[in-house]
């Protein structure tokens, strides 16, 4: 992996917790105290089926990047590095 | 009638659902149209509904669910009477559907809240969401839709998209009419929030559960149980969501209703609950007063007060994406 893809996906990855604590108001949560691995439903930040239509529309709106409406995107909705790693692939296709 | 899917469904002991009316029955009525009319098929409709009536015990119990409610000073036998009416209609609501797509004929239509509709999508690219019920006639519904230039999204079950398949073949506008199904990730949420985004009509049913989403709101003196997916949909969307209804006035003659449009946004992310129970209420409470107008047209074919008595599941609890 070289290293521009690592900071490219860096800063998809701070944007999203960004999207995630002002958009979805995560009251308890800042960009800083959410790791990059964090899980978004269940545990971690604990986000519901509610949230998770709404982080569509986010990822929408913001990137132009869809989530695949199967099995996969269950696997892209498991933490925020999943999330921001199906971002930075559509956004960068060249880069996988 | 089901709305959405074109043959009436029931739901068995194990929460399947059974389908009301097959192809042979629907060309034996088309057949009866042509010979017949429109009335004549009516008077063939009497007495297929008396078969139902005698024989169709699920049906009947969930449709005395909602007279009883309805009518509650009434006695047994005149809430027989009105569960058979409610067959009966259902019934020629059946026969007008497929009046209709044949190409026999037509029906005069009166729509309110139309231009309202028109108006806000002429503001924005974006599209709406139709909350629709199992009042009146789903075809009719979408002819008076198909005025409008929007593709109309349904959101359904899969084992419903083959029999709305086979209605849409054959429906004038059905190239303008597609299907999302609930048996994806997230239930279809996905593809809804994309086709509102396309500027596309997303409709769903708003007085039949089949998952885990749902929230109890108050009609008819009780609590009932309502989906809220169409409401989690507008609010993350941002989109309006318009009420849709129809009930038969006449023989040749609906009354189609979209002059409800509730608005959707949170007040805070802590008081999502609320606030969707303010919608759904809201919308039950339309539904409640729009199906007291055609009482004898609301198709419940299941019992939507049963188990609502329980605590509703907050929203998102067993959502797909938890």
């Amino acid at each position: 992996m070289t290293q521009d893809k690592e900071q490219g996906l860096a800063e998809v990855r701070e944007k999203i917790k960004k999207l995630l604590v002002e958009e979805l108001a995560l009251e308890d949560w800042t960009v800083e105290t959410i790791a990059d691995d964090e899980i978004l439903f269940g545990q971690g930040l604990e986000l519901d089926s509610l949230d998770a239509v709404e982080i569509v529309v986010l990822l929408q709106r913001h990137f132009k990047v869809d989530i695949p409406d199967n099995e996969m995107g269950r696997e892209i909705f498991y933490s925020v590095d999943t999330l921001a790693r199906h971002v930075h692939k559509n956004l960068n296709p060249g880069d996988s | 009638m089901e709305s959405h899917p074109p043959m009436t469904t029931r739901a068995d002991a194990t929460g399947r659902h059974r389908k009301r009316g097959n192809r042979l029955g629907f060309w034996f009525f088309k057949a009866t149209i042509r010979l017949f009319g429109l009335r004549g098929a009516y008077g063939l409709v009497h007495l297929v509904c008396l078969h139902y009536l005698f024989f169709d015990r699920q049906s009947v119990e969930a449709t005395m669910a909602y007279i009883r409610r309805r009518f509650p000073g009434r006695g047994y036998m005149a809430r027989i009477l009105g569960v058979y009416r409610i067959l009966v209609n259902q019934g020629k609501s059946l026969v007008d559907r497929y009046y209709l797509i044949s190409g026999l004929g037509t029906f005069e239509y009166e729509v309110q809240g139309y231009d309202e509709i028109k108006r806000i999508l002429k503001d924005s690219d974006k599209g709406l969401v139709l909350l629709t019920a199992h009042v009146g006639n789903w075809q009719v519904t979408m002819n008076s839709l198909g005025r409008l230039d929007n593709t109309v999204r349904l959101l359904m079950r899969p084992e419903d998209n083959a029999a709305v398949k086979e209605t849409l073949d054959v429906y004038p506008h059905g190239d303008k009419v597609k299907t999302i199904s609930t048996a994806s990730f997230m239930g279809g949420m996905i593809e809804c929030a994309k086709a509102l985004d396309n500027g596309e009509l997303v409709s769903i049913m708003g007085d039949r559960i089949y998952g885990a989403d749902w929230t109890t709101a108050r009609i008819l003196g009780a609590e009932a149980r309502f989906p809220h997916a169409a409401f989690t949909l507008a609010a993350a969307t941002e989109r309006p969501v318009v009420v849709v209804l129809s009930g038969k006035i006449s023989t040749k003659k609906y009354s189609v209703d979209l002059s409800h449009i509730i608005r959707t946004r949170y007040t805070s992310r802590k008081d999502r609950q609320k606030d969707i129970e303010k919608w759904v209420q809201e919308y039950a409470t339309i539904l409640e007063e729009y199906s007291g107008e055609y009482p004898y047209q609301w198709y419940l074919f299941h019992d939507i007060w049963a188990g609502a008595e329980r605590q509703a599941p907050p929203p998102g609890h067993g959502g797909d994406g938890s």
